[in-house]
């Protein structure tokens, strides 16, 4: 009985320990590595595309977009492919970009339309990508204006989902380490 | 009484011993928080055209980079000073009188000092890297689990000599310092071979090292000479076959020294 209490007690103090590690982990503030903010127009059935970046498990992406017309708004893993060299841009036109999301479903990260609207989105890839923001306009008539802020953010692990394994395990561990911590005590007070 | 009773009295006394409180929770505490400090993707970053197992191998070596030093001290602790203090104040003789075979009772030493530190250190790095990148670890285990394997060969090489250094000296403090100069001698010795093979265009001193500690193939294999291709013709870019015989030609020196120090320890020790 003893030996089991020591087991659990001792594992039950491991977890404490390690769901300090992931909470202290949690607490480091992100940082701002890169941050632009620009506007473009966008012709109808036309593609702006903006160049890519490297991001990864420990850097993400924040972007704040407001939308004037109607637009249709896609972050796209585009893995190896080239910008074309003479425009920069990685999509020539609307129907080389809808030929890529047919091929490559699997690297579309978001695909949004927005209608005189906005949004502001944080996105943490799972791996390696390389990635690139497009806006298309689906209108055949309206020209649509964009203005958009980008900014890459660096961080040691993704917070929330860190933080709450920290919390789920911390009072798993505790609870564990009781029975041992009491019995330690008691020894100690016989002594 | 059956053997597994004596084995798990002493298995659990070498236990108590090697990790008394707060060393594991210590160690646990360093574990989880050196994954993600130290996991590095800026490899990944600036070269785009890196295949998914490079990306898996950078990750790992860039984690391994800071925090197998750490382990290092774990498993040399436990094998030369935890060993050679149950050597000197008699501990081993008490469990000579144990109904268990003088293996069995190394074996449960060695369960102890190795065993339960590469579990902890296994299990904990591979489940934050699970936590940081999904995507990367699942997809590439194998590789993940082969770069582990390639850079923990050489300490556990250290590990044996130890072993044998200490049951033979009946000490362990002397064993303890050898395996911290071969350990950081590596790095020095590695070094020299490196501008050796770049001076005579020959990959001879590099297969020779890569014998002994696996994770320079593995570096080859992934990452090539690329980057020295300027200063010299020399080119080595073992193949994933090539690399796996380096890390079981390693491995298998590593099991025999083992093998020495249990009949050593059987034969041999007169306590």
């Amino acid at each position: 009985m003893k030996r089991w209490t020591n087991i659990l007690g001792r594992s039950g103090t491991t977890l404490i320990a390690i769901s300090l590690a992931l909470f202290l982990v949690s607490i480091i503030p992100q940082i701002d590595l890169i941050t632009y903010e620009t506007s473009t127009t966008v012709s109808p059935e036309q593609v702006y595309t903006t160049g890519s970046q490297g991001l990864n498990p420990q850097q993400g992406i924040q972007l704040k977009v407001t939308v004037e017309g109607t637009l249709k708004v896609y972050l796209l893993d585009v893995g190896s492919k080239k910008p074309n060299p003479e425009t920069g841009m990685f999509f020539a036109d609307a129907a080389e970009l809808q030929e890529f999301l047919d091929s490559s479903s699997n690297m579309i990260i978001w695909d949004d339309e927005l209608d005189d609207d906005s949004f502001d989105r944080y996105y943490v890839p799972t791996r390696v990508m390389n990635a690139t923001l497009v806006f298309r306009n689906p209108s055949s008539s309206e020209i649509a204006y964009v203005e958009f802020d980008v900014a890459l953010k660096s961080s040691l692990a993704p917070g929330d989902k860190v933080r709450t394994i920290a919390y789920f395990a911390a009072p798993i561990g505790i609870i564990m380490a009781i029975p041992w911590l009491l019995n330690g005590w008691k020894q100690r007070k016989q002594k | 009484m059956g053997k597994g009773k004596p084995f798990l009295e002493v298995l659990a006394s070498a236990i108590h011993e090697d990790f008394r409180f707060p060393f594991l929770e210590i160690f646990a505490f360093l574990y989880a928080l050196g994954t993600f400090v130290l996991a590095s993707f800026t490899v990944s970053i600036y070269t785009q055209t890196a295949t998914n197992e490079a990306v898996a191998y950078a990750v790992t070596t860039s984690l391994l980079s800071g925090s197998l030093i750490v382990f290092v001290l774990l498993i040399f602790k436990n094998v030369a000073y935890g060993l050679g203090s149950d050597l000197e104040k008699g501990i081993i003789q008490t469990y000579f009188s144990y109904p268990l075979r003088r293996r069995g009772i190394l074996t449960a030493k060695l369960l102890s000092a190795l065993g339960v530190s590469l579990l902890l250190f296994l299990g904990i790095q591979i489940s934050a890297l699970y936590i940081l990148a999904p995507d990367i670890v699942l997809p590439q285990f194998s590789t993940i689990i082969l770069t582990y394997a390639a850079n923990l060969s050489y300490p556990l090489l250290i590990s044996a000599i130890m072993l044998l250094m200490t049951l033979i000296l009946r000490r362990g403090g002397i064993g303890l310092v050898v395996g911290i100069v071969l350990y950081v001698a590596m790095n020095i010795v590695s070094g020299i071979a490196f501008f050796v093979a770049l001076a005579t265009e020959s990959p001879l001193m590099l297969q020779i090292i890569s014998l002994i500690s696996p994770s320079y193939a593995l570096q080859y294999h992934y990452g090539g000479l690329s980057g020295v291709s300027e200063l010299s013709s020399l080119t080595w870019n073992p193949t994933l076959s090539e690399t796996l015989l380096y890390i079981g030609g390693s491995y298998v020196i590593v099991a025999s020294l083992f093998v020495l120090g249990y009949i050593y320890f059987s034969r041999r020790l007169n306590l």
